[in-house]
């Protein structure tokens, strides 16, 4: 194989691995903006800076941590360059986005609990549930302890359990 | 939950903020205490939960460009020159889902290109997407959790002894029995497989019924 062809393996092999995560992406960036038209947004950004900054993957397993790490990036880089307004969680609700359909009412309502956690819970949670990183890694991530990540991961599940049917623990310090 | 113990605390501190993973301390104190064993497996079935509520549907979604390389996108066209050709096929298979499956196949011509195989974990990642089990007996040199009929499926191809096949996993649409069809150059069969079924194509000759069934016992949903 030449060199030529080579690089269009690579290429497509690329795509096909961005084809392949862009669902969680767009998930990722829904979950961070709780907006379908700037998760819309922040993927595009992404898939194209990603798509440009390719040669610095080198290893593909770590793929899904590189793209979150972009989303996160090109969403505040939205935020700071647009300006815009913080989405009111309640809105989001009453306008009963689509975006959270499902026929499973309980499901729903985990959700939308999920949509009202603060950012400082609900990010870490979706770093780790959805985007599979290690605590260590998120906490890397977010530039912050391990151990400040175990609490706000501790505290984000802990709300939730009320949502589930559980009682929530006692707080950790 | 009343007050716990120091080290009950502690435990339910590391299972509340990541329950699949505990420091080995942890777990020695979790297997010897009933409420920390019960805390985790509440919050592990907290979490399949909360798994499935990120998991949000994309059907609300416009579909973001992905950026394509100029042969990817001649490929594209191609296919879709293709698609538009193919309105006066004279074939009609009797089962409707074989003949979604030929259409998708074609669609996604340039899958039969591939040739390296593909990295177990870029396999895995497909079957996650795709919610598929799948051990497959042969080389995977294509793969991608396509949509098909308003889910993700797997589509992979495989390298077998007899050549490319494609296979298919579709857990959304059973099939009551074994349906043979072909069109266009290509010769499959549909094959029930629990609640779902497996789509199995090959562009030349028949798929055996050996290779059929390796392929269907490996197969979970």
């Amino acid at each position: 194989m030449n060199a030529a062809s080579r690089g269009t393996t690579v290429a497509g092999a690329f795509t096909r691995l961005l084809e392949m995560l862009r669902p969680d992406l767009l998930r990722f960036a829904y979950w961070l903006a709780r907006d379908r038209q700037v998760a819309e947004d922040v993927v595009q950004e992404t898939l194209i800076r990603a798509w440009k900054s390719r040669d610095e993957l080198k290893d593909p397993a770590a793929a899904r941590p590189w793209l979150f790490t972009i989303v996160r990036r090109e969403h505040a880089r939205l935020f700071e360059r647009k300006r815009l307004p913080t989405v009111d969680v309640d809105e989001v609700e009453a306008l009963g986005d689509p975006a959270l359909a499902t026929d499973d009412a309980a499901l729903l309502d985990l959700r939308r609990a999920i949509l009202k956690l603060p950012d400082e819970y609900r990010e870490p949670l979706v770093l780790q549930v959805l985007g599979g990183l290690s605590t260590s890694e998120i906490a890397g991530e977010l530039k912050l302890t391990q151990a400040a990540v175990l609490t706000r991961l501790f505290r984000a599940r802990n709300r939730l359990r009320t949502i589930y049917g559980l009682e929530p623990v006692e707080d950790v310090e | 939950m009343s007050a716990a113990a120091p080290e009950c605390r502690q435990a339910r501190l590391y299972i509340g903020a990541d329950p699949h993973h505990l420091p080995a301390d942890i777990a020695a104190h979790v297997e010897g205490c009933a409420a920390c064993r019960r805390f985790r497996e509440e919050t592990l079935s907290l979490d399949g939960r909360v798994q499935a509520a990120l998991e949000l549907p994309l059907a609300q979604f416009r579909r973001a460009a992905v950026v394509r390389t100029r042969r990817f996108a001649m490929a594209a066209s191609v296919a879709l020159a293709l698609l538009v050709a193919g309105g006066f096929w004279v074939f009609r298979p009797a089962n409707a889902l074989a003949g979604e499956v030929i259409t998708h196949v074609e669609e996604e011509a340039d899958s039969w290109n591939s040739r390296d195989t593909l990295p177990a974990n870029q396999v895995d990642e497909i079957m996650r997407t795709a919610g598929a089990q799948f051990d497959s007996p042969y080389p995977v040199v294509y793969g991608y959790p396509c949509p098909f009929k308003g889910h993700r499926v797997a589509h992979l191809v495989v390298q077998t002894p007899r050549g490319l096949m494609t296979v298919m996993l579709i857990p959304h649409e059973a099939v009551r029995r074994r349906t043979e069809f072909a069109r266009d150059g290509l010769s499959g069969v549909l094959l029930p497989a629990g609640q779902g079924s497996v789509a199995l194509l090959t562009r030349d000759g028949a798929v055996t019924d050996a290779m059929a069934d390796e392929i269907v016992s490996r197969v979970h949903w």
